[in-house]
């Protein structure tokens, strides 16, 4: 069985009596496009950090590529790439400046054609100064500078802010060519919409905790569907008490909506014999999921 | 030690550099082109001088006026303020920011995840600072040396003028292991830039108000000010063991602790 490209075992991080994670266990491997979503505080960033060494755990451990993220974080670090959520270059430097600096911290050939290509790809002018960049323009050069050492694992932290619709694309396209090639992405964001079309698993993480982890398309058929139903038999509304039926929406002309977690057999029980005008049984969109796992 | 975060850091801070490197030469050249004037009307400033409440002239560092009639006492005495305290609020800046920036500007995140280790940041940043301290009081002492030449009237004692040199590099070094350390503890990230000038003039300040009152004589010693010895006219001038253990053995043990504790520290941005 080959070593995990990341191997999460127990690991907690506290902020005094804050809770940061909690004996997170998480195993991602080679080649995989793995989702990491959550809101804002749930965890992600935290775990990244852990995982860049840029925090130490309370406790557990982490091991990329089947080394200590802590012990041999310098090894770990020439063969991943990171795009931090929200992180400013160096100001006073103009971007080539900026990337030649950090593509000379790796064993790199063609370094310099590497940097052209990649800025060629997402139209980034190399001679303007960092500060004078746009947020999109910024987070173009993240991207640059991740994958200019062609890493074995890529990092990303809501990769995709402040980019436009046209460089998502490409960016994302880059990424699936790249991913082609061998290259693990381990990819956190809390827009579930990017997540669902990227990813192939995904852990759901809610107050430090992983509260869900399962294949997306798993995760879609696995239990809940999204249940319309069109009547004429005021009973069906009044007596909706069956096991798994969450967050009812009563819509205009005796529709009504929800989630349902239960059983088909208990739910077509339920509705023989009712006077029904229409019946639509759908999977719900990953925002409907993960609400689902919030609310519960 | 990583030459390319170091070659960067020397890029960075060299306009800084540049700029109290002019400042401090500026301020001993003009000190210094007074001395003719000064041994041409002797008599009377030594006249007027006498006037000044001896406390008030002790704070300046002038206990005895026959030390300004001196080519290198007049050096010590006037520019004590610009390479000592000048100096080490230099040091100090330098050394409270030089790891911290990279966390308050947010930048860290992209050197903390390069293939390089915690302690060759540190010791590339420490490399930085040490050499840009180094570099200051080298410029600065040649200002002074050269001044000397140029204004003296009478031959100076050049074993004199470098122990006086070594004891300004010493103390600023200090400094910059006190913002070094000072800079290491701070848990959220924020510019320590004023609370560094503040401790540099803080203890300063004590320095010299122990030796106004000899009630205060003792509260000098918990300022660095004290173990640097300025008495450059003394006979016996020298460097003293136990100041240079001070010196070396303080700075080595915040820097110690700095270094342990920044290869441990939590970085946020």
């Amino acid at each position: 069985m080959s070593t995990p490209m990341i191997d999460i075992t127990d690991l907690s991080k506290f902020y005094g009596k804050a809770r940061g994670i909690e004996h997170l266990n998480l195993e991602i491997n080679e080649g995989e496009i793995f989702g990491f979503i959550g809101p804002n505080g749930a965890g992600k960033s935290t775990t990244i950090r852990i995982l860049m060494n840029m925090i130490f755990p309370t406790g557990g451990s982490a091991r990329i590529m089947g080394m200590d993220v802590i012990r041999e974080t310098k090894k770990i670090k020439s063969l991943v790439g990171y795009i931090p959520s929200d992180a400013n270059a160096y100001s006073a430097m103009d971007v080539h400046e900026f990337l030649t600096y950090c593509i000379r911290f790796y064993q790199v050939e063609n370094g310099e054609k590497r940097i052209t290509e990649l800025s060629e790809l997402f139209e980034l002018d190399l001679n303007r100064k960092i500060d004078e960049l746009s947020l999109g323009n910024r987070k173009k050069v993240s991207i640059v500078q991740s994958l200019m050492h062609s890493p074995k694992l890529l990092i990303l932290d809501e990769p995709t802010t402040g980019l436009d619709p046209l460089m998502q694309s490409v960016f994302f396209e880059l990424l699936r060519s790249e991913n082609k090639r061998g290259m693990t992405i381990f990819f956190s964001s809390h827009i579930l919409g990017e997540v669902q079309m990227f990813c192939k698993r995904v852990a759901i993480i809610k107050e430090g905790k992983i509260i869900q982890l399962e294949d997306i398309d798993t995760l879609r058929k696995k239990q809940l569907k999204k249940v319309s139903i069109e009547f004429t038999d005021q009973l069906i509304k009044e007596n909706l008490t069956i096991p798994g039926v969450e967050k009812v929406i009563t819509g205009p002309d005796n529709i009504i909506s929800f989630m349902y977690s239960g059983t088909l057999n208990d739910l077509v029980g339920f509705l023989s014999g009712k006077k029904l005008i229409n019946l639509m049984i759908e999977e719900p969109s990953l925002d409907e999921i993960f609400m689902h796992y919030y609310k519960n | 030690m990583n030459r390319n975060l170091f070659l960067k850091e020397m890029r960075r801070n060299a306009s800084s550099l540049m700029i109290w490197m002019i400042v401090i030469t500026f301020l001993i050249v003009l000190t210094m082109s007074v001395y003719r004037t000064f041994m041409d009307n002797q008599s009377k400033i030594v006249g007027m001088l006498s006037l000044i409440p001896k406390g008030a002239l002790q704070f300046k560092g002038i206990s005895n006026f026959n030390d300004l009639l001196s080519v290198l006492g007049f050096y010590s005495v006037n520019n004590i303020i610009y390479m000592m305290v000048l100096g080490s609020i230099f040091a100090i800046v330098l050394s409270s920011n030089i790891l911290l920036k990279e966390e308050y500007n947010k930048t860290a995140e992209y050197l903390l995840t390069r293939p390089v280790n915690r302690s060759e940041i540190f010791f590339s940043k420490l490399a930085v600072l040490l050499l840009n301290v180094f570099l200051l009081n080298l410029v600065t002492s040649l200002a002074g040396f050269i001044c000397i030449e140029l204004v003296k009237r009478a031959p100076f004692s050049i074993g004199s003028f470098l122990i006086l040199s070594t004891y300004t590099l010493l103390l600023n070094i200090l400094f910059a292991a006190i913002g070094l350390f000072i800079s290491t503890l701070i848990k959220r990230a924020k510019p320590v830039t004023t609370f560094s000038i503040g401790l540099v003039l803080i203890l300063y300040f004590i320095y010299t108000l122990s030796k106004i009152t000899e009630s205060a004589s003792k509260i000098g010693y918990i300022s660095p000010f004290r173990f640097a010895n300025v008495d450059a006219i003394n006979p016996y001038y020298s460097l003293e063991f136990w100041h240079l253990a001070y010196f070396i053995g303080i700075s080595l043990l915040l820097t110690g602790l700095s270094c342990r504790l920044y290869i441990r520290k939590d970085i946020y941005t």
